[in-house]
């Protein structure tokens, strides 16, 4: 059997498979109790960018007796020697197996990533079905906001955390650690005594049952477990943990820098976003919180770029107080502030200027509807008046390039809608020739970018069909005939990969069979387009008498029994159900700021909820 | 020490070695921008647009090769730093596997280097060795900067060889040429080795010292 070393001369960019990066944590293994592999199920590339990964590999290595290690889904040359030569998924750190580990932990991104889950258990030589794994193999868990409708893969993962990771992944460690020392462990006691944990769910103690249409009739909760489970969020993200270093890669990563989280949640409430509802309520840093870890993090990975995290940048209160913070070491030091979904207007002129917010925010907007009508139909509060102002202020800075966000086969959207999306880049072209100073000698150009809608569960459309095929196909054809200039490039996503996000995003439990069988067939990186088998897909949905349209293009009645259901992500269903009737109204909902909506949210107490208005 | 142009330049002598040796030649350019950065050197800045640190290695070493002797330069704005005060700090700010060994002023032009001598470990036996070195000529495939170009050269007049020890897993001493305008890096005589013994033949190659063109250690 070959060495590992000698695997890494023998695949691309090897510095993804060797650990040994600056700031990853090397412990002694004799000296630790328990070890917790965090795998992300995507290429090192997308891994390593991801926040929640660096923040819980930084809190469990804190602690003197757990280890934490990484693990990515490895490139298909790595696989196929690994494969060849039998070699079983290792830890970038120990480079031990998985099998050496305690628990193996997955984060749930997106949805297109669940065939790399079981294929990195299988390349971990671990069985991927949760009854297939007694006490020799490590418990498998898994997190993060694919974690609110996990039915599609509950047969694989022992453990879902809901919510937000810091506090309940430790109880858990912390509870199997004290049942391994005094003996009480089994795999069955410990799953029944995890699941008494809040923000705990375990799949296999919940029964699920169908009627005859095919809709679940009720999900049965084993005798002394809760019928529902409820999220977890941190109270005071003040006083939580966050990380003081990242690994800092050899190699180029999708986000190559330090982030600086500085709230969670949203306040705006857009009714296609999942993120909106599931992170409530927003919880805000101190300005002077945010400016200590941003500089102990530059300081300690020595980044030479840093970014400010949230769903909204332009939505954290403090900004005009914390960026002077920021600025101050920062310039001194050669550090560049990114601040990602950045709203241009509403910074003061010197405060502008000195962060050249324009050139930061590139001009970007995300009006993802074509008509106000349906702009107010989903929530988006993004007005042609405030897109034409900072446009006009950009092309007299002398910009002639535009970037426009849309999505296609929202509730409500009529062939009218799809046209006001080339009516909107026709006013933007012309508002740039009427401009007597716009960059001389320039065209203009209007890039749309136009993806597919996904009802998600937890939103306001959890209830809608999706556009089929067909429809989505024609909308397509009449947006490419709708736009009659050159100056405006439209691009539109392929929508076989959202037809299938939208199955398996309201899916239940009897998709597991589908998924393991599609992996079985060979599909394992479907998240990226060039290993995406959409037809391989539909044939096992074929073969296992799986109706793929009745999870995606099916409208459900507000009474339906939801395959999550008995997930409890504070925003109540009274809420989503008021939300999905305005929408069908065209009618606006104020933001948390404005005025509370009394989402559920606040049963915490926490955050915009308590905040004085 | 002498700051001209708001600058002085320092060469860094550090070794690369077991996990380092994965980094690529593009990527150790931005480990060490960063190593730099947080050791807290007083780093100069190219002007302009996109301002970056100015950094530069001496022969590039091919990925997978241990090395004991790699230069890089550096720019600093500020000459209070002593030599051995840069070599300390750098080191707390290196990842396993990258380690300072001097710093000194840089004089000479990195493009002054000529030679380098690499030790290779090979696992096949001395008699495969000393015949594959015996042959009239010794031809490897380069590519050229053309995209997709090949071209087939002799590398034997360039070989020098110092020393071969062992009998099973031949160790082999060798002096190449590493200038810029001839490389014969230690993969390319490896696959030409390979080829000749029509097995694949395992390797691990250490860089031990750079020279000049005239046979003098690059400093
Ligand atoms: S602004 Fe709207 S789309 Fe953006 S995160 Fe908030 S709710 Fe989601
Ligand atoms: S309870 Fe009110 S303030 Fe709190 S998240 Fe819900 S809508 Fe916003």
């Amino acid at each position: 059997m070959p060495t590992l070393d000698e695997l890494f001369l023998s695949v691309q960019k090897p510095s993804r498979y060797t650990g040994g990066e600056l700031n990853s944590v090397m412990k002694d293994k004799a000296a630790v109790d328990v070890r917790f592999a965090f795998c992300f199920p995507d290429l090192y590339e997308v891994g390593m960018s991801h926040l929640g990964m660096k923040i819980l590999y930084g809190l469990f290595n804190e602690q003197p007796d757990i280890w934490c290690e990484r693990v990515f889904a490895p490139d298909t040359d790595m696989e196929a020697l690994m494969r060849e030569h039998d070699i079983p998924l290792w830890a970038l750190e120990s480079r031990d197996p998985l099998t050496a580990f305690d628990f193996v932990g997955f984060t749930l991104q997106y949805e297109m990533s669940f065939t790399a889950i079981l294929n990195m258990l299988d390349l971990a030589h671990i069985p991927v079905r949760s009854a297939d794994r007694d006490e020799r193999y490590p418990l498998v868990v898994a997190g993060g906001p694919c974690a609110c409708n996990p039915e599609p893969i509950a047969d694989f993962v022992d453990i879902f955390f809901l919510g937000e990771g810091e506090e309940v992944d430790l109880e858990v460690v912390r509870l199997y650690q004290q049942m391994k020392k005094d003996g009480s462990y089994s795999k069955a006691a410990f799953l029944h005594a995890a699941a008494q944990i809040e923000g705990v769910y375990v799949p296999a103690l919940y029964e699920v049952s169908y009627n005859e249409d095919g809709t679940v009739a009720a999900v049965t909760p084993q005798e002394g477990v809760p019928a529902t489970v409820k999220k977890r969020i941190i109270r005071d993200l003040d006083s939580c943990y966050y990380p003081k270093s990242f690994v800092v890669p050899f190699t180029d990563i999708v986000f190559d820098r330090a982030q600086s989280e500085i709230f969670r949640g949203c306040i705006r409430g857009c009714r296609f976003c999942q993120a909106g509802f599931i992170y409530r309520p927003v919880r805000e840093k101190l300005p002077e919180v945010i400016d200590r870890q941003s500089h102990d993090l530059c300081r300690s990975t020595g980044y030479e770029e840093f970014s400010l995290s949230s769903l909204s940048t332009s939505d954290y209160t403090k900004l005009e107080e914390l960026l002077p913070m920021l600025l101050e070491w920062s310039e001194r030091e050669h550090t560049n502030i990114s601040l990602p979904s950045l709203r241009v207007d509403g910074f003061s002129e010197e405060l502008a200027q000195k962060l050249n917010v324009l050139r930061r925010a590139g001009l970007t907007f995300a009006p993802e509807a074509g008509t106000q009508r349906l702009r107010d139909a989903i929530n988006k509060n993004v007005t042609e008046e405030e897109i034409f102002r900072t446009v006009t202020k950009a092309f007299n800075a002398g910009w002639s390039a535009v970037k426009l966000y849309f999505m296609m086969g929202l509730p409500t959207e009529t062939f009218e809608d799809v046209a006001g999306i080339a009516e909107l880049g026709q006013k933007l072209v012309n508002l740039f020739y009427q401009n007597p100073n716009r960059p001389k000698g320039k065209g203009v150009t209007i890039s749309i970018s136009c993806a597919c809608f996904v009802p998600k569960p937890f939103t306001p459309f959890q209830w809608e069909p999706q556009d089929t095929a067909e429809q989505l196909a024609q909308k397509q054809e009449h947006l490419r005939q709708s736009v009659t200039t050159k100056k405006i490039s439209l691009s539109m996503h392929d929508n076989t990969t959202s037809y299938l996000e939208a199955v398996l995003a309201r899916g239940d439990r009897r998709l597991c069979a589908a998924i393991e069988e599609v992996w079985r067939r060979g599909s394992k990186l479907d998240a990226w387009s060039e290993h995406f088998d959409y037809d391989r897909w539909m044939g096992v949905f074929a073969d296992l008498g799986i109706d793929p349209a009745f999870y995606a293009n099916r409208r459900r009645s507000y009474d339906e029994v939801l395959p999550w259901d008995h997930l409890d992500y504070g925003v109540t269903k009274e809420f989503l159900i008021r939300e999905s009737k305005k929408a069908h109204e065209a009618l606006t909902t104020p933001h948390c700021r404005q005025q509370c909506q009394a989402c559920g949210a606040a049963c915490w107490k926490e955050g915009v909820c308590v905040e004085h208005r | 020490m002498s700051i001209v142009n708001g600058f002085y330049t320092v060469r860094l002598v550090f070794s690369k070695t077991g996990r380092a040796r994965y980094i690529s030649h593009l990527d150790l350019n931005r480990t060490m921008a960063r190593v730099l950065r947080r050791a807290g050197i007083p780093l100069w800045y190219t002007e302009g647009f996109n301002k970056h640190p100015y950094i530069t290695f001496a022969a590039p070493l091919s990925l997978g090769c241990e090395s004991l002797c790699e230069r890089m330069d550096f720019r600093l704005t500020d000459e209070t730093l002593s030599m051995d005060e840069i070599v300390a700090r750098v080191n707390k700010a290196m990842p396993e596997g990258l380690q300072a060994i001097s710093a000194a002023e840089a004089v000479r032009k990195m493009s002054a280097v000529g030679f380098a001598k690499y030790r290779l470990q090979l696992s096949c036996d001395r008699g495969i060795v000393g015949a594959f070195l015996e042959q009239p000529s010794i031809e490897v495939e380069k590519k050229t900067k053309k995209k997709g170009g090949v071209l087939t050269v002799d590398i034997k007049p360039h070989l020098q060889i110092e020393e071969i020890k062992g009998e099973t897993a031949t160790e082999l001493t060798a002096i190449l040429p590493c200038s810029n305008e001839t490389t014969v890096n230690p993969t390319l005589l490896l696959t030409a080795r390979s080829a000749f013994a029509g097995r694949e033949i395992k390797a691990s190659s250490l860089r031990l010292e750079l020279y000049d063109i005239d046979g003098e250690i690059f400093a």
